[in-house]
C-alpha cells in the first residue's frame, strides 16, 4: 500500500439485492391490471384478426409493404411512419408533463410484461414472504418443484410471446400451421426465439435494472417535468415524524405525524426504493405504495393520502396550474403531426402510375395516324382490385386517344403491373415538337384515380 | 477528498451490458428502417453478393445486425473512455 493505491479487491460484478415486490390491491392496482389486460390483449390477438382474408396489423417485409388498419404503406410512405413516431413521441412528452409517468407504471411493455412474470412467480412461488424464504432455503423437493413450475410458465409464455411478434411481420395463420408441422424458416425460428429470450431475460430478470440502468427516458423526462407536473409524493409534513403507535394511541400526545413506518410502500415497490425518500429516478409511478398506504391509514382510521398524486406546487401549498404554456405548445406541436398525417394519407393516390418511354421507338406512322409508344409501372396501393381505364388529355394537342390498351386493366391488390400504353393522333392535325399530355388513370366509376404528366412526341421527318 | 480521487464504485455488470446493449440496439433498429426502407434487400443483394441466395428476411436480420454491431462497438468505446484511470491501474501493482 506504499504508493497509495488501494490493493483490495473490488468484485467485478456488484450483485444487486433482489427486489421482492409484495402483491398490492387498491384503486390503482385496478387500474394496471386493466391497462395490463387491454395492452396485452391487443399484442397477442390483434394478428390473429383479418378482414377480408387481410390480416389487419402486418408489417409484411417479404413484400415490403406495412398493413395498418386497412391501410397500406409501402416504402415510398415513409415520412408517413416517421411522422406516426414522432407524433407518437409528442404523446408521451404532453402526457408526462402532464401526469407524469404515466407511461411507465401503466403501459410500458417492461413494465406490462413485468407485472405478468410476477404474477407467474407468484402463483407458482406464492407470496413475498414464501419466495424470499424459498429462495433462502436449500434446494429441496419443493422448491425444486416450485422453481421448475415456474420456469415452465416463464418459458411457455416468453415463447408465445416470440411468436406473435414474428406474426406481426409474417401472416401468423400460416406461421402457426407451419409451427405445429415443425416446418418455420430458420430466421423465423430465429427472430421467434430472440425475441422470447428478450422478454423472459427482461421481464423474468432484469426487471427493474432495465428501467434504473438502460431507460432513457427515465433519464430525461425531467425535460417535461415542472413543478405543476402530477408526481406520486409523500407528504412529509403530515407523515413526520414517522413511528409505530398502537390504533388507539393519540399521535398528537406521542408527538407523531401519519406515517406508522410499516414498510408497506417499501415492500410493494417494484424498483425497491422508499418513496419516503422524496421523488427519486428509479420511481416508475406505479401507484403502488399509494395503495398500500390507503390501506393502512384507513385501518388507522387516518385520512387517505399520505402518499398521493400531486404536484411539486401543491406540496409546497401553491396553486397547481394544469393549463400552462407547455402543455399547449405540445398539444399544438401534437395537432399539427396528425393533420400532416392526415393530409399525406389523404393526398396519396390510390393508384401509382410511372410513365416510361419507349427507348428504341420514340414514335411510329401509320396510314393515318401519329403514335408514341409507352410503359405504364401500375401499382396498385389499395387493399382491392382496381378496375383501371386510361385516358389522355392536352391542351396543345387535339385529337389524342388510346390506342392500346382499350380495354381497362384489372390490377390485383398491391400488385405492380406492367402495361405497355399506345397513344395515337391524327397525323393531320400534328405538329412537330415535344407536347405536354396527361395520362388520366380512373376507376370502373369513373373517379379519377391519378393523373400524371409526360410527353408526347412528334419529330419534323415524321410529318414529311 | 478532492474532486480529482472521486472514485466511483464499479457499477453493477447488468448496467454496463444494458448501457452499451439497449441504446445501440435502439438505434440499430432505427438505423435499419430507415435504410432498408430505401433500399430493397434483394436488389442489395444482386449488387453484391449475386451468387448467395439470400431472401429479404435474411437481409433484414444480416442488416440489422450489422447495424447493431457498429451502434454496440461504438457504445463499448465510449464506455471504455469513461471509465475512470483507477480502473486500469489497478490491475498493475
Amino acid at each position: 500500500m506504499s504508493n497509495g493505491v488501494s490493493t483490495e479487491s473490488i468484485p467485478l460484478y456488484v450483485k444487486q439485492p433482489k427486489v421482492y415486490p409484495r402483491e398490492v390491491k387498491g384503486r390503482f392496482a385496478r387500474l394496471r391490471v386493466i391497462a395490463a389486460w387491454s395492452l396485452l390483449g391487443l399484442y397477442y390477438v390483434l394478428p390473429w384478426i383479418s378482414i377480408n382474408g387481410q390480416q389487419i396489423v402486418l408489417f409484411d417485409l417479404v413484400n415490403r409493404q406495412f398493413h395498418i388498419f386497412g391501410i397500406t404503406l409501402w416504402p415510398q410512405d415513409l415520412i408517413i411512419l416517421s411522422l406516426l413516431l414522432a407524433m407518437a413521441a409528442l404523446t408521451l412528452f404532453f402526457f408526462t408533463a402532464l401526469a407524469g409517468r404515466l407511461w411507465c407504471g401503466y403501459a410500458c411493455p417492461q413494465t406490462v410484461w413485468t407485472e405478468v412474470f410476477l404474477w407467474m412467480e407468484r402463483v407458482t412461488e406464492g407470496r413475498r414472504n414464501k419466495r424470499m424464504k424459498l429462495d433462502q432455503g436449500p434446494w429441496n423437493k419443493e422448491k425444486i418443484a416450485r422453481k421448475s413450475a415456474k420456469q415452465f410458465l416463464w418459458i411457455t409464455f416468453a415463447l408465445w410471446t416470440g411468436f406473435t411478434f414474428v406474426g406481426f411481420f409474417v401472416p401468423i395463420r400460416d406461421l402457426g400451421l407451419r409451427l405445429v408441422e415443425f416446418n418455420l424458416g430458420g430466421w423465423e425460428t430465429f427472430w421467434l426465439f430472440f425475441y422470447a429470450f428478450a422478454t423472459y431475460g427482461n421481464a423474468g430478470y432484469l426487471r427493474e435494472q432495465v428501467c434504473k440502468y438502460m431507460c432513457p427516458y427515465a433519464r430525461f423526462q425531467s425535460a417535461m417535468f415542472d413543478d405543476d407536473s402530477l408526481v406520486i409524493s409523500y407528504d412529509v409534513n403530515r407523515g413526520e415524524p414517522r413511528g409505530p403507535r398502537k390504533k388507539s394511541a393519540d399521535r398528537a400526545e406521542l408527538g407523531l405525524g401519519d406515517c406508522i413506518d410499516c414498510l408497506g410502500c417499501v415492500q410493494v415497490c417494484p424498483t425497491g426504493i422508499d418513496i419516503r425518500d422524496g421523488l427519486q429516478i428509479e420511481c416508475i409511478a406505479c401507484a403502488a405504495c399509494i395503495d398500500v398506504c390507503d390501506d393502512v391509514m384507513d385501518r388507522m382510521g387516518y385520512p387517505r393520502g399520505l402518499i398521493r398524486y400531486t404536484t411539486e406546487n401543491a406540496m409546497a401549498g401553491k396553486p397547481t396550474r394544469i393549463l400552462r404554456p407547455r402543455i399547449f405548445i405540445y398539444l399544438a406541436a401534437l395537432l399539427a403531426l396528425a393533420t400532416l398525417v392526415g393530409l399525406v394519407l389523404t393526398g396519396r393516390d390510390p393508384l401509382l402510375v410511372d410513365v416510361l418511354r419507349d427507348r428504341t421507338a420514340l414514335h411510329r406512322v401509320t396510314e393515318q395516324t401519329l403514335e408514341n409508344p409507352y410503359t405504364l409501372k401500375l401499382s396498385n396501393r389499395t387493399d382491392r382490385d382496381l378496375s383501371v381505364s386510361i385516358g389522355v388529355e392536352s391542351e396543345a394537342l387535339s385529337g389524342l386517344r388510346i390506342i392500346d390498351p382499350t380495354d381497362s386493366v384489372i390490377i390485383a391488390p398491391s400488385e405492380v403491373a406492367n402495361q405497355p400504353l399506345t397513344i395515337g393522333m391524327p397525323i393531320d392535325r400534328a405538329r412537330v415538337g415535344m407536347h405536354e399530355i396527361t395520362i388520366i388513370a380512373t376507376d370502373a366509376a369513373g373517379n379519377i384515380l391519378n393523373e400524371t404528366e409526360t410527353r408526347f412526341f412528334i419529330p419534323a421527318r415524321a410529318l414529311e | 477528498m478532492t474532486r480529482a480521487d472521486l472514485d466511483i464504485p464499479p457499477r453493477p455488470l447488468a448496467q454496463r451490458l444494458g448501457a452499451i446493449l439497449w441504446p445501440s440496439f435502439f438505434a440499430a433498429g432505427v438505423a435499419t428502417m430507415v435504410f432498408f426502407a430505401i433500399v430493397d434487400p434483394l436488389m442489395l443483394r444482386d449488387m453484391t453478393f449475386p451468387e448467395l441466395e439470400l431472401s429479404r428476411m435474411a437481409g433484414y436480420t444480416i442488416g440489422f445486425f450489422l447495424f447493431w454491431a457498429a451502434t454496440a462497438a461504438s457504445s463499448l468505446f465510449t464506455w471504455l473512455l469513461l471509465r475512470p484511470a483507477s480502473r486500469f491501474n489497478r490491475r498493475m501493482q
